[in-house]
């Protein structure tokens, strides 16, 4: 514990032994003097530890060998020092205890973050080659055909980029706001391309967008209701992104009225990549519930703990 | 039989600008080509191949309803085909094993020539019915017939008044109870039709155990093991007060290693 650093504090009575003592004396002596520093402190130790319940049992012993040698004295002298002693090293005891514990959960904590901030980064760094090829191929028809269509196509693909790339650069947290931004270009591009297969409505109050979101999680579930739900099916369908506060939650959905879930479907590792970083960032505060509506199709549906992030 | 009228093509992709870019595209690089049908997914390219006998088809891979691989699948023999594809690794390593060809989206003027004249030089041989290739493509692609088998990966159940979609990963255990199967996740329960029996038909049974006649429990989940007074086995699970009885006949499961 402690014994290092009361060590070398009260200055030892017998090192002012004479000098030319040989030096085995001295270190025996030291040796002595760190025995009884240990012990000392053994001793600290044990009485932090150790149960009133115990101390009292020891102490009727006490006064029980002090009655038979008939020698108060020394017992109650004994009994008031471990008393002081018990009360003041217990606190101690406890705060180093405490203290202890706060440390490695700091640490576990700070490992945890590491880790999931690398996933996210790696996570972040997929967008998928079809939707870029598809898209790049369908500007460069349209540059022939329509060249302003080109042109508002190509800036929804730099804003869908930008806004998808950097987001690791700078430390703010990201908000509903630019989620909602992104997954916006997202479905211009994905209007061009599907025609009057994909029906798109946003309905995102503008009081929530300075809430916190976590990133590509919207993306995740607009990018599966356009390909589990909407492409499969050549007459396409309908996507609706929506947020709300229900019970004091932020609560965002995906809603589409395509094909629905197939309960055999691995639905790849976005949803469960989404579950997973839910747990990590919010534990059981968050939620990801897929839910089948009424008209067929498929609801996903995040909820967080409502934030306000700062201020753009 | 072709060398005297002009060849004919059938162009299939879900997405309009796609099918007219390779339309166009085809007319720069080869005239004498018409393009006789613009197909929509891969069903609809297997009618129009049937009903207007084109010499060559170009199939976009992933279409809705019917893939390209499954349509190539019913076309080979009829007509020749080329695969268009926005990005497929595994697709264009096996096209560079030969027997017929592929563009990549958005196609590159000069590429689409050399395919055209590939096509040109083989537009009067019999097509090539590509069994060896197609079975590799399918296999890779997972859109064959031979495919690992699929488990239930999600369990549809009513909770209040929604029907939710609970993934199996989230599931602790299921447990007949009367009429019902209870499903229980760490957060909620919600009873299902389903009977036992036929989950563990459909569950992974490397994902779920059977311990008892009425329970299967998911093993991610289990946290220990024990036993009561009486020498029941009983299943302990992460974040649950409640346990779950081993029968006698399922005790092996947990045998000391």
């Amino acid at each position: 514990m402690s014994s290092e650093a009361k060590d070398d504090g009260p200055a030892q009575p017998n090192a002012a032994a004479p000098t030319p003592q040989p030096p085995t004396v001295r270190e025996t002596l030291r040796d002595l003097w760190r025995g009884i520093v240990s012990l000392w402190w053994g001793f600290f130790d044990w009485l932090a530890i150790v149960s009133w319940k115990t101390l009292l049992i020891i102490y009727g012993l006490g006064l029980l060998l002090a009655a038979m040698l008939n020698r108060p004295h020394p017992f109650f002298l004994f009994l008031v020092v471990s008393a002081i002693i018990k009360i003041v090293a217990g606190g101690k005891r406890r705060a180093d205890l405490a203290a202890r514990q706060a440390t490695q959960r700091a640490e576990t904590e700070q490992l945890e973050r590491t880790a999931v901030e690398a996933r996210m980064q790696a996570l972040q760094a997929q967008i998928e080659p079809h939707f870029l090829f598809n898209t790049l191929g369908s500007i460069d028809q349209l540059i022939q055909t329509d060249p302003p269509r080109a042109s508002k196509m190509q800036q929804s693909l730099i804003r869908y980029l930008r806004s998808a790339l950097p987001e690791m650069r700078d430390g703010r947290r990201p908000t509903l706001g630019q989620q909602v931004e992104l997954s916006r270009a997202f479905l211009d591009i994905m209007g061009v391309r599907m025609e009057a297969r994909l029906q798109a409505t946003i309905d995102v109050p503008e009081g929530l967008r300075s809430a916190v979101f976590p990133s590509m999680m919207l993306q995740t579930l607009v990018e599966n209701a356009i390909k589990h739900g909407l492409e499969p099916r050549t007459e396409g369908g309908k996507v609706e992104i929506g947020a709300r506060i229900v019970d004091g939650q932020l609560t965002v959905h995906v809603l589409d009225d395509g094909v629905g879930f197939a309960p055999k479907s691995d639905d790849g590792v976005g949803l469960a990549n989404v579950r997973e970083r839910l747990k990590a960032l919010y534990g059981a505060r968050a939620e990801l519930v897929i839910s089948v509506p009424p008209t067929g199709g498929t609801c996903a549906t995040i909820k967080v703990p409502y934030e306000v992030g700062a201020a753009q | 039989m072709h060398s005297k009228s002009a060849p004919t093509a059938v162009v299939a992709d879900d997405e309009r600008l796609m099918r007219e870019q390779l339309a166009g595209r085809l007319k720069e690089a080869w005239p004498e080509l018409v393009v006789v049908g613009q197909a929509v997914n891969g069903r609809e390219a297997v009618a129009m191949v049937q009903s207007l006998e084109p010499d060559i088809v170009f199939l976009d891979i992933s279409m809705p309803e019917m893939d390209g691989i499954k349509a190539a699948q019913l076309i080979a023999g009829k007509a020749h085909i080329v695969f268009v594809s926005a990005y497929d690794q595994y697709a264009i390593r096996a096209f560079e094993q030969g027997a017929l060809d592929y563009v990549l989206k958005p196609v590159e003027p000069d590429r689409l020539a050399i395919t055209c004249q590939r096509l040109r030089e083989r537009l009067d041989e019999a097509p090539d019915p590509m069994h060896h290739l197609l079975e590799q493509l399918s296999d890779r692609l997972g859109t064959g017939a031979v495919k690992p088998r699929d488990y239930l990966r999600w369990v549809q159940a009513s909770v209040g008044a929604t029907i939710r979609m609970i993934p199996t990963s989230e599931i602790l255990f299921f447990r007949a109870e009367d009429k019902y199967t209870r499903v229980q996740t760490d957060r909620f329960e919600a009873l299902i039709r389903k009977p036992i029996k036929e989950l563990i038909e459909e569950l992974d049974p490397n994902e779920f155990w059977q311990i008892h006649r009425a329970t299967l429990v998911r093993v991610d989940a289990i946290t220990q093991v024990s036993r009561n007074f009486a020498g029941k086995q009983l299943v302990h699970l992460k974040g649950r007060d409640e346990k779950l009885e081993v029968s006698r006949s399922f005790n092996h499961l947990f045998k000391q290693m």
